[in-house]
C-alpha cells in the first residue's frame, strides 16, 4: 500500500495513467526488473533473449501507437527502424560518434522521413498510406543495398557496441529503460488532447474534420512520433548486434512486430509489450529446438495473427481486460452506493 | 467496368480521359521509340506486362468486388510456379528421352492449367476459411483487418513453402526448346512470344465474361453495391468465391507462365506482389481495366530502369515516380474518386 | 401472404421495433406510415432478409422466413425498392435490369418483363444506355422501381418513393404503382407522404417508436383524429 501512495504523490499522471491496473502494472515492471538477475535465468544466452524480446516488445509499442489509435498501418515500420539503425551505425563508423548520441540523430532522421512520409500520402486513404509506406520501405532497402560503397550492402556494416565489456545485461536495462520511455512518452501523449484528436479521427474522419479538427496534421504527427521512436530502437539495435544488413528492413520482419502488437491487442500499447516477452523467449527456444526449420516462428506468427483477426480482434489485452471487467462486477455490485 | 462514378461525373469523365488517353498516348509513344532502338525491351515489356496485366487484374478485381487488400496475392504467384515447375519437370525429361514434336508443343500447357486451378482452388479455401468467417463476425474496420490476415496469410505461405521445398532455386531454362523467332529483324524468343500471347487472351476472355455473361454482370454488381446486388438475387457468397478463385488462379498462372524467368523459390512473389500493388495504386484501386493498362505502362517503367540504370534501383525510382503522380492525382492514373477514409 | 407477428427487430446496439403486427393479404395495396425513425425502413428490411429479427416472426406465404438470406427472400418472390435506391452506378439502365433479372432463368421471359418497364416508364427506354450513376433523381427512382420488377415478384416492398422528389416525378411514381396494383402485384409501401397514399391504398397501418398504433382502411384513418392532427396538419 505505501507503494502505491508514494507512486500516487509523486507521479500523479503515472497513476492517472495506469488507474486500477496499477498493481499488475507495477508486478510486471519488477518482474522485468529483476528477471534476468535471479536463477534460472541469470544466464547470459537467456539475458540475450530477454533484450531480443524487450525491443520487440518496445517495436510493437511504437508501431501500435500509429495502428491501434490512427488506424493506419505502417507496413513499412522495419525500414524505419533500419534508417535509425544505420544512420547512427554509419556515424559511429565514420565519424566516430558516440553511440549514446547516434540513437538519438537516428531516431531524428526516422522521424523526419516518417514526417515526409506521412505528409505525403496521409491525406489519402489509409489503404494508400500503408501501402506507400511499404513501397517507400522497399526503396530505402533498395538504397542500401545500392549505396554499398558507403553502408558495404548486404556483406554487413559492423558497427561499435554501446559497451566495452561483452555482458548482455547491462543491454538489458539499456533497452528496459527505452520500453520505459516509449510506453510512458506514447502513453502521456495519447492521454493528451492530441491523444483525444487520434481517437476521434482514427474513428470518424468527417466528423473530426466537423468538428475542426484538421486531420492530416494529427495522422502526421503521430506517424512522425512512432517513426522517430522506431528509428531509437533501431540505433540500439545497430549498436548492440553490432551488425547491421539490409535485411533488417524486411517487410518480413514489419509483418513480426505488426502480429505482436495485433495478437497482444490493438490499441492498447501495453498489449503488444506484455505478449512480446513470453513471445520473443518462446521464439527463441523454438529456433533452438527446430534449428533445421528456419522460419518455424514466423509461420507461428502468421497463423496468430490470422487467427486473432478472424477470432479475437481485440488481443490478448482485450482478454485481459474483459476479465478485469468480469472480477469487478461483483465488487461493484456488493458495495454499490454511487 | 468496376470503376465507380458520381452523377457530376460526365464532365468530370471527359477530363479525365483526357488524361488517361495522354498517358496512354505517351507510354505508347516511349514503347514505339525504345522499340525501334532497343527490340529487346520492348519484347521484354511486353512479355513481362502481359502476365502483371494479369497479376494486376486480378488484385483489383478481388479489391474492387470484395474490398480485400490482398497481401498473399504474390504467394499464389509463387505457388503457380512451384506447382508448374513440379508438373514441368517430368514432362521435360520425358521429353530428352523421347523427343516428339507434339509434346514439344505442348508440354508446358499442363503444367499452366493445373497452376491456374490449383491457384483458383486454394483462392476458393480462403474465401470460405479465412474471409467468410471474418465476413459473420463483423463488417467493422474491414479492409484493414483483412489487409492484416492476408499479411499473415503470405507470411505461412512464405516460409511454409520454405519448410517444405527448400531455398533453392527450382527453375527451367526455357519451355519451348525451339530457336527464337525473326520478328522484323528482331530476336524473340518463343516463350517469351507466346507468353505474351497467352496473356492476350486470357486478358480478352476475361473482358469478354465481366462485360457480357450473367456471372461477370452479377460481379460487378456487387462490386457497386452490395445490397443491390442481393435484392436482385445474387448469392454474395458465391460471388465472393467466384472473385477470390478468379484473382488466385490469373495469379497462379502468371507465375506458372514466367517459369522460365522466375525460378520457383519461396519469395518469388514478392516482386511480383509489388509490381500488382504498384500498377493498382497507379491505376486506382479497384479499377480492373485501369489495371490492365496500367501494367504495360509500369512493365515498361521497370524495364527501362533495369536497362539503363540497374538492376539495384528497381524499387528506388518507382517509388519516387508513383510519390509524384499521387501527389498531383490522388486517385491514381486512371482512377475517378478518392476517400480520406479507409473504410468505403 | 405476408404476416408480421410481434415483430422485433433492429440493429446491433439499437433495437427499432418492439412488437410489430401487421398483414398484407394477396392483391392488396397496403401503407405503412409514421414519423421518421418510427420503424418503417427497418420493417421494410427486416422483411426482405437484410436484418434479422430479435423476436416474433415474419411469415410469407404461411411459412417463416425469418432468418433467411436476402438473395434467397428476393427468389421467393419477395421485391423490395430500397430508400437509397441501391442502383449500380457504373452500369447502364439496360444492365442494371438485366441484373434485376439475374433469377430468371428464362430469356424469353427476362425480355418480356423489361419490355413491360419500358411500357410503365417510357423515359428509361429512352436513357437504355445511359449510365445509372448520371440519371436525375425521378429517373432513378422509376429505375430502382423497373430493376425490383424484373423477377416479377409476388409482393413488392418500396421505401418512400417519393422521396426528395419534386411534384411531376412524385406523381409518375405514384401513377406506376397504381398501374402494378392494377396487373396484380401486391405491394406494402412506406411513404411519408400521408395525404397522397391514404387515398391511393387500400389499408395502411401507422407505426409510431417501433409499434403500430393504427391500423384501418385509407378513408377510415384520413378521418382519424390523430392521424388528422399528427400528419395532415388539420
Amino acid at each position: 500500500m505505501g507503494a502505491v501512495t508514494t507512486v500516487k504523490r509523486a507521479a500523479p499522471g503515472l497513476a492517472a495513467l495506469l488507474g486500477n491496473r496499477r498493481l499488475p502494472a507495477l508486478a510486471f515492471v519488477l518482474i522485468l526488473l529483476v528477471l534476468p538477475l535471479i536463477p534460472p535465468f541469470n544466464r547470459q544466452d537467456f539475458t540475450r533473449y530477454l533484450v531480443g524480446a524487450v525491443l520487440m516488445a518496445a517495436q510493437a509499442v511504437a508501431f501500435d501507437f500509429t495502428a491501434g489509435y490512427i488506424n493506419i498501418v505502417n507496413f513499412g515500420f522495419a525500414a524505419f527502424v533500419g534508417l535509425g539503425g544505420y544512420t547512427s551505425g554509419l556515424l559511429a563508423v565514420h565519424f566516430g560518434l558516440s553511440p549514446w548520441i547516434g540513437i538519438f540523430v537516428g531516431a531524428f532522421a526516422a522521424g523526419l522521413l516518417g514526417l515526409l512520409t506521412g505528409a505525403l500520402t496521409l491525406r489519402l486513404r489509409g489503404i494508400y498510406a500503408a501501402v506507400m509506406a511499404w513501397f517507400v520501405g522497399l526503396a530505402l532497402m533498395g538504397l542500401v543495398r545500392n549505396l554499398a560503397d558507403v553502408t558495404r550492402g548486404s556483406l554487413g556494416l559492423n558497427v561499435p557496441l554501446f559497451f566495452a565489456s561483452a555482458d548482455n545485461l547491462p543491454y538489458y536495462y539499456v533497452i528496459l529503460a527505452m520500453l520505459f520511455v516509449t510506453l510512458l512518452v506514447l502513453a502521456l501523449v495519447i492521454r493528451s488532447h492530441l491523444g483525444l484528436a487520434f481517437q476521434a479521427i482514427g474513428q470518424n474522419v468527417q466528423a473530426a474534420r466537423a468538428s475542426g479538427i484538421n486531420p492530416t496534421r494529427y495522422l502526421v504527427i503521430n506517424f512522425t512520433l512512432s517513426c522517430a521512436f522506431a528509428g531509437l530502437l533501431g540505433g540500439f539495435y545497430a549498436h548492440y548486434y553490432g551488425i547491421l544488413t539490409p535485411d533488417v528492413m524486411l517487410t518480413s520482419h514489419t509483418v513480426e512486430i505488426l502480429a505482436i502488437a495485433y495478437i497482444g491487442g490493438r490499441g492498447s500499447l501495453w498489449g503488444g509489450a506484455l505478449i512480446a516477452i513470453p513471445l520473443g523467449i518462446g521464439v527463441e527456444l523454438l529456433r533452438i529446438q527446430f534449428s533445421d526449420l528456419p522460419g518455424l516462428h514466423l509461420v507461428l506468427y502468421g497463423i496468430l495473427l490470422i487467427l486473432v483477426m478472424i477470432y479475437r480482434p481485440a488481443g490478448v489485452a482485450g482478454f485481459l481486460r474483459g476479465l478485469d471487467a468480469r472480477l469487478r462486477r461483483p465488487r461493484a455490485e456488493a458495495g454499490a452506493t454511487e | 467496368m468496376t470503376s465507380t462514378l458520381s452523377p457530376q461525373a460526365v464532365p468530370l469523365i471527359r477530363r479525365l480521359l483526357t488524361f488517361t488517353w495522354i498517358t496512354i498516348g505517351i507510354a505508347v509513344l516511349v514503347m514505339v521509340v525504345v522499340g525501334i532502338k532497343y527490340p529487346s525491351i520492348l519484347v521484354s515489356t511486353l512479355a513481362t506486362g502481359g502476365m502483371w496485366a494479369l497479376m494486376a487484374g486480378g488484385l483489383a478485381l478481388v479489391f474492387g468486388v470484395m474490398n480485400i487488400p490482398n497481401f498473399a496475392h504474390g504467394e499464389f504467384f509463387m505457388i503457380g510456379s512451384l506447382v508448374a515447375f513440379t508438373v514441368f519437370t517430368p514432362i521435360q525429361e520425358e521429353l530428352l528421352k523421347n523427343p516428339s514434336t507434339l509434346l514439344r508443343a505442348l508440354g508446358p500447357f499442363p503444367g499452366m492449367i493445373i497452376a491456374t486451378l490449383v491457384g483458383a482452388i486454394l483462392g476458393v479455401v480462403m474465401e470460405v476459411v479465412l474471409f467468410r468467417p471474418l465476413r459473420r463476425r463483423s463488417r467493422d474496420q474491414w479492409v484493414m483487418n483483412t489487409f492484416l490476415l492476408t499479411a499473415g496469410v503470405s507470411v505461412v505461405l512464405v516460409n511454409g513453402d520454405q519448410l517444405l521445398f527448400g531455398n533453392d532455386f527450382r527453375g527451367i531454362t526455357r519451355y519451348w526448346d525451339v530457336p527464337p523467332l525473326e520478328l522484323l529483324g528482331v530476336s524473340v524468343s518463343v516463350d517469351r512470344a507466346l507468353v505474351f500471347v497467352i496473356a492476350l487472351i486470357t486478358i480478352a476472355v476475361f473482358s469478354v465474361f465481366l462485360r457480357s455473361t450473367r456471372m461477370g454482370r452479377a460481379m460487378r454488381a456487387v462490386s457497386q453495391d452490395e445490397t443491390g446486388a442481393q435484392m436482385a438475387g445474387i448469392d454474395l457468397n458465391r460471388i465472393f468465391m467466384l472473385t477470390l478463385g478468379l484473382s488466385c488462379g490469373l495469379a497462379s498462372l502468371a507465375g506458372a507462365s514466367l517459369l522460365f524467368m522466375f525460378p520457383s523459390y519461396p519469395s518469388v512473389g514478392v516482386q511480383p506482389l509489388y509490381l500488382a500493388w504498384y500498377v493498382v495504386i497507379l491505376a486506382g484501386l479497384g479499377n480492373v481495366q485501369g489495371a490492365v493498362v496500367g501494367a504495360f505502362i509500369v512493365a515498361l517503367l521497370q524495364t527501362l530502369t533495369v536497362y539503363f540504370i540497374g538492376v539495384g534501383w528497381v524499387d528506388v525510382l518507382p517509388t519516387a515516380f508513383i510519390i509524384f503522380i499521387l501527389l498531383f492525382k490522388p486517385s491514381g492514373l486512371f482512377g475517378s474518386e478518392v476517400k480520406g477514409v479507409w473504410e468505403q | 401472404m405476408l404476416e408480421l407477428t410481434d415483430l422485433e427487430s433492429g440493429y446491433e446496439l439499437l433495437q427499432v421495433l418492439w412488437g410489430v403486427n401487421l398483414r398484407v393479404e394477396e392483391g392488396e395495396f397496403v401503407a405503412l406510415l409514421g414519423p421518421n425513425g418510427a420503424g418503417k425502413t427497418t420493417t421494410l428490411r427486416t422483411i426482405a432478409g437484410l436484418v434479422k429479427p430479435i423476436r416474433g416472426t415474419v411469415a410469407f406465404r404461411g411459412r417463416s422466413i425469418n432468418g433467411v438470406a436476402a438473395h434467397e427472400v428476393s427468389r421467393m418472390g419477395i421485391g423490395y425498392v430500397s430508400e437509397n435506391l441501391n442502383l449500380f452506378p457504373a452500369m447502364s439502365v439496360y444492365e442494371n435490369l438485366l441484373v434485376g433479372a439475374y433469377a430468371v432463368r428464362d430469356r424469353a421471359q427476362q425480355l418480356a418483363t423489361m419490355e413491360l418497364v419500358f411500357e410503365l416508364f417510357p423515359r428509361l427506354q429512352e436513357r437504355r444506355n445511359q449510365l445509372a450513376g448520371t440519371l436525375s433523381g425521378g429517373e432513378r427512382k422509376m429505375l430502382a422501381i423497373g430493376r425490383g420488377l424484373m423477377p416479377s415478384p409476388a409482393l413488392l416492398l418500396v421505401d418512400e418513393p417519393s422521396l426528395g422528389l419534386a411534384p411531376i416525378p412524385t406523381l409518375a411514381a405514384f401513377e406506376a404503382l397504381k398501374r402494378l396494383r392494377e396487373r396484380g402485384v401486391t405491394i406494402l409501401l412506406v411513404e411519408q407522404n400521408v395525404n397522397t397514399t391514404l387515398r391511393l391504398v387500400d389499408r395502411a397501418y401507422v407505426l409510431e417508436q417501433g409499434r403500430v398504433v393504427l391500423e384501418g382502411t385509407g378513408e377510415q384513418l384520413l378521418g382519424n383524429p390523430h392521424v388528422q392532427e399528427a400528419y395532415l396538419g388539420i
